[in-house]
């Protein structure tokens, strides 16, 4: 099985350690216990292949500026977060996938654009069409999820496997562009 | 008998069997019983761990925690209250024992054993937690109101029992910072990069992180966790500044070097500095330092990496590797926990779980009790974080190079800014992809929450304490003023500093303190202003004038320099993209300090405007006769040329590498530029010293994210709030001098644009 490492990126408060938490561990909270080594570890099924992903959560070290830099280039596929209820959010993940692309050194980077809060209607300050044009001009899958009630949560990380798959083996992978929406 | 331990009506409701509750017992604490309490039984149940003598019944550990975390979901005072309502619910029972006049002298009676149970509840509070007594003053009320009360009761054993008059001071915590008494030992150390040992260097930077990281404290934990951003909570941002202050630090030193050797030279030193720093188990600074080495901007030097050993390469991956991110951090959770005795753990990997623990459990259960459970594993890291408390640094710091260090670590660039200087060091070869960043990146707002305050009192204080530590070391003769050499050495410490001369505002061919200190805070300044550009135009003067940043003449009989519209100064046509000096309107009045700085240069007629300000007419009475001084020197220094040409290295000449031939470097080096503009430092007369016996401190601190982190020293509480002075301070970059002649390459221009879409943003 191979394993993939997914950086989890977005500014403060968007809701990407509740992202992580609903993805690695579900509903079973009980046992959560953020140090131990494996905890951050997944098995998914992603095309028919079962492969093990390691999600590098950003969360409480935004403000580390060389420790985002490590963690982008350690991590190979990225699911950059903004929050629906936040402009400024959706405004900041313009300035991270730049800088994803310059230590990357290559605009071909597997990503996913994620709306996290989407049960957050009544408080939404970004329409989902903004997210739409922004991951259209990008090129990468769009989600609008809610980790509060676990909607799509699973596929963006699916998803950004599918799209690591896609670069290393271009050919087997065909490029798809999708937009999910709930 | 009503007090039996067992009758207790709290006892056995919240407990469990262990059979119950094999499953979640696992993962929590050992000795922890007790899974979910309701808020207002907290006291109740600590009581009941607590036997008449005060000892912990079952080693429980519920007290020790409800101690240290009750924070979380109460304040102490309301902790202290329940514990006082619970003893005067003792008073309502009435002992049934006959003759008992229930003053406490009766060691039998029940209802004075649960009282005596309460006092040692307290007293186990006080003596594993004192720091709580000493600095919530609701609390420490509370407690003597308590104790004034069982001294009217005439319960003096028990009054004796919760005596908080012993409380060790805990003033550092109140107080940013704090003169050391211990470490006014002043050893003699170099202050000078170059010269300054790796090991020494460590030994500071842990100084500094250990006085910054220990004041952390509790609620500062909290908030960050609740709430995920920094506002109003600067200790933590201060740390977190003082972290991003070193990565960058380490960056633009190497950055700073013409050469790929040189900056390979930088680069062994500071993996050095990381060795030391594993010994000392100071992670965080290992943390900071290792992310500076491995930074893409560095990383991506491969000739610079040429010139590195393949030793030190080791070093650096094997350090990569004890703190990669990769499963977890595991190898570093390993090494923190073999570590022993005084160690510093990596902040953000701990911020990390507590908001992951925070956003996974809920505050409280189903049935609305305290989710203990949850309460214990927090309280694992909390005490991870908070035990540097109770530490002693193994470091004798110099005050002079922590507050050397100090300065040279408030440099504030952006990541966009440093890697361009990267790029420029080292351009991208024709193997790897085109350049992507073709349009100006959008500022980071993305380091959110973050405001932009700056203090200039904070900024002179902080100042004058890295000249003064300067002075002491390096003005050998004492007679106040610093020479050309010394300041050579000086200026390598500060990547971009500017050439002597522009220092030397008098032109007297030595540094006086106060000319240092105005060039420091000028620095700070610059980009305080948004008008930082000169509108030039090309002119013709009709008598002998002056270029302001080189002092020489304009030549020539037509056409001899540019002028500009808005301010009036006089340049070279090739010094206009040097000029340093900001440009103000003639009609603005500002303070005497910065102007004096820019009078040189000024026009006579505007120099007479400004003299109805009272404070310049001193200056202006010494203008005619600095100008001859300089014009004096002009001359030296015209002969001297061709010496200064050969005994300083000019980049271009001095470095082999491809990458210098062509580029015009946009960051000119003090030790680059000086050698055309430099003053003969001892060929100009020089006025009588004037030392001022100004006493060391330790104020200043660092820039997190634009903020100071010395705003909090320990005299000026006032900046707290004082946020309308700061408003102004918007400064991104100090020290740094002015662009190079190629607009595409322009940094200043992005950067003020950047400054400019920072400052919409905040006000």
């Amino acid at each position: 099985m191979r394993e993939y490492k997914v950086v989890v990126l977005g500014s403060g408060g968007v809701g990407k350690s509740a992202l992580t938490v609903q993805f690695v561990s579900g509903n079973f909270v009980e046992k959560y216990d953020p140090t131990i080594e494996d905890f951050y570890r997944k098995a998914i099924e992603v095309e028919n292949t079962m492969a093990i992903l390691e999600i590098l959560d950003t969360a409480g070290t935004e403000q580390f500026a060389s420790m985002r830099d490590l963690y982008i280039r350690n991590g190979q596929g990225f699911v950059i977060v903004y929050s629906v209820t936040s402009k400024q959010s959706h405004q900041d993940v313009v300035v991270l996938r730049e800088q994803i692309i310059r230590v990357k050194g290559t605009e071909n980077v597997p990503m996913v654009l994620v709306g996290n809060k989407a049960d957050l209607e009544p408080d939404r300050q970004v329409p989902t069409s903004e997210g739409m044009i922004l991951a259209n001009e990008w090129e990468v899958p769009f989600y609008e999820t809610s980790a509060k009630r676990c909607i799509n949560v699973n596929e963006v990380f699916a998803d950004c496997v599918v799209e690591i798959m896609r670069l290393q083996d271009p050919h087997k992978h065909k490029k798809r562009k999708c937009c999910t929406v709930i | 008998m009503s007090g039996d331990i067992n009758q207790s009506p709290y006892s056995r409701r919240h407990r469990k069997s262990s059979s119950e509750n094999s499953e979640e017992d696992r993962v929590s604490i050992p000795g922890l019983t007790v899974k979910a309490v309701q808020l207002e039984h907290l006291a109740a149940t600590c009581v009941e761990f607590f036997d008449e003598k005060g000892n912990v019944l079952d080693d429980s550990s519920f007290p020790r925690l409800l101690f240290l975390m009750h924070r979380w979901f109460m304040s102490s005072e309301e902790l202290a209250k329940q514990f006082v309502q619970l003893y005067h619910s003792n008073n309502a029972q009435d002992c049934k024992a006959p003759e008992c006049d229930q003053t406490g002298h009766d060691d039998s009676c029940p209802v004075n054993m649960d009282k005596m149970k309460v006092c040692h509840a307290l007293r186990y509070w006080i003596s594993n937690f004192p720091v709580h007594f000493d600095l919530d003053s609701g609390l420490s009320t509370i407690m003597s109101e308590f104790q004034d009360l069982l001294k009217t009761e005439g319960n003096s054993h028990l009054h004796h029992i919760i005596d908080i008059s012993n409380v060790p001071s805990y003033d550092w915590m109140r107080v940013i910072s704090v003169r050391h008494p211990s470490v006014r030992t002043n050893r003699k150390v170099s202050l000078v990069f170059n010269r300054v040992e790796p090991k020494e260097l460590a030994d500071h930077l842990t100084y500094l992180e250990y006085k910054i990281f220990r004041r952390v404290n509790f609620s500062d934990l909290k908030s960050y966790a609740l709430t995920g951003h920094l506002r109003d909570n600067l200790k933590l941002e201060r740390s977190i500044g003082l972290f991003n202050g070193i990565s960058q630090w380490i960056q633009c030193m190497v950055l700073s070097r013409h050469t790929p050797r040189q900056r390979a030279e930088v680069i062994t030193k500071f993996v050095e500095v990381a060795k030391r720093l594993r010994r000392l188990k100071n992670f965080n600074t290992l943390m900071a330092v290792v992310g500076g080495l491995t930074h893409s901007c560095l990383a991506r030097l491969r000739q610079t990496y040429a010139h590195v050993s393949s030793e030190t390469q080791k070093t650096i991956s094997e350090m990569t590797e004890l703190l990669t991110s990769a499963s977890n951090f595991t190898n570093y959770r390993k090494a923190l926990q073999e570590a022993k005795g005084f160690k510093i753990p990596i902040l953000g990997v701990h911020l990390k779980d507590l908001i992951l623990l925070h956003t996974a459990l809920p505050d409280r259960t189903d049935d609305g009790c305290i989710n203990f459970l949850k309460v214990a594993k927090l309280s694992v890291t909390f005490q991870e974080l908070l035990q540097l408390q109770h530490c002693k640094p193994p470091v004798e710091p110099s005050m002079d190079l922590v507050n050397m260090l100090r300065a040279s670590l408030d440099l504030q660039y952006t990541e966009d800014e440093i890697y361009e200087l990267s790029l420029a060091r080292e351009p991208r070869g024709s193997s790897s992809t085109p350049p992507t960043p073709t349009q100006t990146p959008v500022f980071a707002e993305w380091a959110s929450g973050i405001s932009c305050h700056r203090d200039k009192d904070t900024i002179n204080k902080h100042v004058s304490a890295m000249v003064d530590a300067v002075f002491k070391n390096y003005d050998t003769d004492k007679d106040g003023y610093i020479t050309y050499n010394d300041f050579q050495s000086i200026a390598t410490n500060f990547p971009f500093m500017d050439s002597f001369c522009v220092l030397d505002a008098d032109r007297d061919g030595v540094i006086s303190k106060s000319e240092m200190k105005t060039y420091f805070v000028r620095a700070h300044s610059l980009a305080l202003s948004a008008s930082f550009k000169h509108s030039f135009h090309v002119h013709t003067y009709l008598s002998p004038t002056f270029c302001v940043h080189c002092t020489g003449l304009l030549w020539g009989l037509i056409k001899q320099g540019v002028k500009c519209r808005i301010c009036g100064i006089n340049a070279h046509k090739h010094c206009k993209d040097r000029v340093v000096m900001e440009c103000r309107s003639k009609k603005t009045s500002v303070n005497g300090l910065q102007r004096r700085h820019t009078m040189d240069g000024l026009p006579k007629e505007l120099a007479t405007s400004v003299e109805s300000n009272g404070d310049f007419t001193n200056s202006i009475l010494t203008l005619e006769h600095k100008r001859r001084i300089s014009m004096k020197t002009h001359m030296v220094q015209q002969a001297t040329q061709t010496d200064s040409l050969e005994s300083t290295p000019k980049h271009g000449m001095v470095s082999p590498g491809p990458d210098l031939t062509s580029f015009h470097d946009p960051f000119p080096l003090c030790n680059g530029n000086h050698s055309l503009d430099g003053n003969s430092p001892s060929s100009s007369p020089k006025s009588v010293s004037l030392t001022s016996d100004q006493e060391e401190s330790e104020h200043g601190g660092i820039i997190c994210n634009g903020r100071r982190l010395s705003e909090l020293s320990e005299d000026d509480g006032s900046s707290f709030g004082d946020r309308q002075s700061l408003a102004e301070s918007d400064a991104s970059s100090v020290f740094k001098s002015t662009p190079g002649d190629d607009p595409p390459n322009g940094i200043w221009e992005k950067l003020k644009g950047e400054n400019q879409t920072q400052y919409l943003q905040w006000y």
